[in-house]
């Protein structure tokens, strides 16, 4: 049957939800302990910042979708995934992790991939970001979050947690539905695209700076004491559940992208010489080359109300 | 035995005021002008809001027959022009005329007397020989389709209701809608209120509005040498008309227009995500321009911010938008237009063996030039289907189409004759018009209140002002069935 976009629209209008629904003073957090409290303050931060620069991921998409229920959608979307880093704000402050009204700064490879998104991300095609995002989002969805809502007692970031994850099981059901939309097109179409996509120099940036982000994901959920296992089972569902239809195959992007995330979850390849290089090289990335904070990533805030 | 009038006027606005003032010139008196209200004015009594203006220029947005020399800026607010609209009325004795509380419920067409049965909710009803719809497509105001709109337990303000006697000091307030009302209300709100929160959902092409005052040199000018404001209203006629070229068609002008937007907002906004969220994604002229030059320094205002996140719901303290934040406000201004009939009539209209034009009109208005319509004999529009500028003032359109009705009507009434457009000529009409369409910018891809749900065009006029009011400039006979009255009509004279 075919997938029903109108329909999907209608659901997630059905489906929202606001930080005024959750009770942020409810028992519970005293069930972090003090080393989870350690580990988790800079995943939570990770975390909220991934969301937030896949909220502006969706933003540019909603600008090049192809009709105006998908543009909506995306609009949707990229304000769910802010809201999603607004609850992630607002659990860290119910933990005490934030010190006054201080927003965590993101780490280096956020930054870089903010800096990247900012510049380029509304001239990015939409086969290209219709198929990194949703990687992001396996990895978000299938690796992180299952990890949180297993390891964390406290109720109230159950109830968050699973709002969340019905978010965004609508969001991967419309990614790779949009996957596969794309790769309906003719094939010569896909392919000048395609070439016209890497001959721009902003996505060869962009893959340089995509490359050490997941690695660095890698070695951050690593640290918290998390199975990386899982972070690679979530990357190998993005295969599985994109080729159980034969047109994403058709898109070069998409088999790059699962290529790309088949040698990420092999750790003997020697990718990851360059993938931990690239890590290293840009934990030294000089701050001044940055251009300033865009003013779409100091939105967050964890008052419900305003 | 209820009234019969020669002909009925619904809607005392600019409209209604102006068929009467050509119908006096004509010698017809015996009409009247049905207004469900207590003053002349229609939407510009009702737009009252502050910074309420017309962004077509005065010189422009007047009537040829009734020239005003006095006009105090290049644009004029919204009292300036009620004043105007007033001064009509008192100069050209028509205040006898109005009906004033008469509100139209049914207007029905009888074939065996020819004449309309009017009814209302609280008046006798009464018959005309011909009826003219002037009852404007920005009547009824319209609130956007919110989950949760009866929710809100704080005061709520429709742009076009405006409540004076409300105090927005010290208060928090939130603007639904960024239209031509909303730029204009949004930066006078934030000189009094505590905060203004401005709710966005699709950003429109913006372009400066430069208003001088007149000079007291120049307005004695146009009253001791009257042709120098004619050439002056040419000279704004010609100006707009040049603009239609990139507004009206999608073309390389267009580019031209945007270019002028971009500039614009390049100039007063610094900050790139802000100007990215205030940049349009269609075409200009797609959508109605807004003519301002306030609206984005006001945004920018310490009190003020843009909020482009969808609205989820209304809940009783606020607005809740899709980044789960509540943002609560003690008032909320609508500022989201008018429930302009593109797929209905403002009031029943039942013409020849009770045919309903609404129903006839469902899937989009169609009409002859605007202004007959098949079936409905001796019954005239004034901004009926397709006569809407995009460039020009909707009263040289307006002005046309009184000029045209007021002709057929008079004719109508000397010779005792039922004037019906013919079926054929109203399609083939309605077909060139929409094959025209299909080369603007209002049919270039974006959804407006221009279009209807189906993307059908039933609002504009795809040309120059100089080929609408061409078009009008004589009535044709032969494109309309003409009998004779029926005699009961004639005995009840």
């Amino acid at each position: 049957m075919a997938f029903d976009f109108e329909d999907m629209l209608v659901k997630i209008k059905d489906k929202q939800w606001a930080l005024v629904d959750i009770d942020w003073d409810a028992p519970g957090a005293e069930t972090i302990g003090p080393e989870l409290w350690t580990k988790l303050k800079p995943f939570m931060s990770d975390l909220m910042w991934i969301e937030n620069v896949g909220a502006r991921g969706f933003a540019a998409m909603a600008t090049k979708a192809p009709t105006e229920t998908l543009k909506e959608i995306y609009t949707y979307f990229h304000a769910e995934e802010q809201k999603h880093a607004n609850a992630e704000l607002a659990l860290m402050r119910r933990w005490g992790m934030l010190d006054g009204d201080e927003i965590p700064q993101p780490n280096i490879n956020v930054k870089l991939v903010i800096d990247w998104l900012d510049k380029y991300s509304d001239q990015t095609s939409l086969a290209v970001l219709g198929t990194v995002i949703p990687m992001l989002e396996v990895a978000l969805d299938g690796a992180l979050v299952k990890f949180i809502v297993d390891e964390i007692d406290d109720p109230v970031c159950q109830e968050v947690f699973k709002r969340i994850n019905s978010d965004e099981s609508r969001h991967l059901a419309v990614d790779f539905q949009v996957i596969e939309l794309l790769g309906h097109a003719k094939m010569r179409r896909i392919l000048v695209e395609t070439v016209g996509a890497w001959m721009k120099p902003s996505l060869i940036i962009g893959t340089l700076r995509y490359i050490p982000l997941l690695n660095k994901m890698r070695d951050n959920i690593v640290d918290m004491g998390v199975d990386e296992q899982r972070l690679y089972s979530a990357m190998g569902r993005f295969k599985k559940v994109g080729e159980r239809s034969e047109f994403p195959r058709r898109l070069p992007m998409y088999r790059f992208i699962t290529w790309h995330s088949g040698v990420v979850i092999d750790r003997a390849h020697p990718y990851h010489k360059l993938a931990d290089g690239l890590v290293r090289l840009t934990s030294k990335y000089p701050k001044r080359l940055l251009r300033p904070q865009p003013t779409w990533s100091k939105e967050l805030t964890y008052e419900p109300v305003a | 035995m209820n009234e019969t009038l020669n002909v009925a006027i619904i809607g005392g606005g600019f409209a209604g005021i102006g068929t009467a003032i050509r119908l006096k010139q004509k010698d017809v008196e015996d009409f009247a002008l049905l207004e469900r209200g207590t003053a002349a004015g229609g939407t510009w009594r009702d737009n009252t809001y502050p910074g309420a203006a017309c962004d077509i220029p005065s010189r422009l947005y007047s009537y040829s027959f009734a020239p005003n020399p006095d006009w105090s800026h290049t644009y004029s607010g919204s009292a300036e022009i009620l004043g105007y609209i007033e001064h009509m009325v008192e100069e050209f004795d028509l205040r006898p005329h109005f009906r004033f509380g008469h509100n139209v419920i049914d207007v029905r067409w009888n074939d065996a007397t020819s004449l309309w049965d009017i009814t209302f909710d609280a008046q006798p009803p009464m018959h005309a020989r011909t009826v003219v719809m002037a009852s404007g497509p920005l009547a009824n105001v319209s609130f956007p389709a919110i989950r949760g709109l009866d929710t809100f337990t704080g005061h709520k303000i429709h742009s076009a209701r405006w409540d004076h006697d409300y105090d927005f000091t010290d208060k928090k307030v939130a603007v639904i809608g960024t239209g031509a009302s909303g730029v204009q209300i949004v930066p006078e709100l934030v000189k009094v209120a505590k905060s203004v929160k401005v709710f966005q959902r699709t950003p429109g092409w913006a372009l400066p509005r430069v208003n001088f005052e007149t000079r007291q040199t120049t307005k004695d000018l146009y009253r001791r040498f009257p042709t120098a404001q004619t050439a002056a209203r040419k000279a704004w006629f010609w100006g707009h008309e040049s603009v239609a070229l990139g507004v009206v068609w999608n073309s390389p002008l267009t580019r031209v227009v945007e270019a002028v937007g971009k500039v614009h907002l390049r100039r007063q906004v610094e900050d790139p995500w802000l100007r990215r969220q205030l940049t349009p994604d269609f075409r200009a002229g797609c959508k109605r321009l807004l003519m301002t030059s306030e609206f984005y320094p006001a945004l920018q205002k310490d009190n003020c911010t843009l909020v482009t996140w969808p609205i989820a719901t209304l809940a009783p303290d606020g607005i809740r938008t899709v980044e789960g934040i509540e943002h609560q406000a003690d008032v909320i201004v609508f500022a989201t237009g008018f429930d302009v009939c593109k797929t209905g009539t403002p009031v029943p209209i039942r013409g020849r063996g009770g045919r309903v034009l609404a129903d006839e009109w469902s899937g989009g208005a169609k009409a002859y030039k605007s202004v007959s319509v098949a079936g409905y004999p001796n019954m005239y529009f004034t901004f009926g289907p397709n006569s809407g500028p995009g460039h020009s003032s909707a009263l040289v359109y307006m002005e046309a189409q009184i000029d045209y009705l007021v002709e057929a009507i008079s004719h109508a009434l000397a010779r005792d004759l039922v004037l019906d457009v013919r079926e054929d000529r109203q399609q083939e009409y309605n077909e060139d018009l929409q094959r025209r369409l299909q080369k603007t910018t209002w049919n270039s891809g974006c959804s407006s209140w221009y279009l209807t749900e189906d993307g059908f065009n039933a609002t504009m006029f795809p040309g120059f002002a100089t080929q609408y009011v061409g078009q009008l400039r004589a009535v044709d006979y032969e494109d309309y069935s003409v009998s004779e009255c029926r005699p009961l009509s004639r005995s009840s004279r």
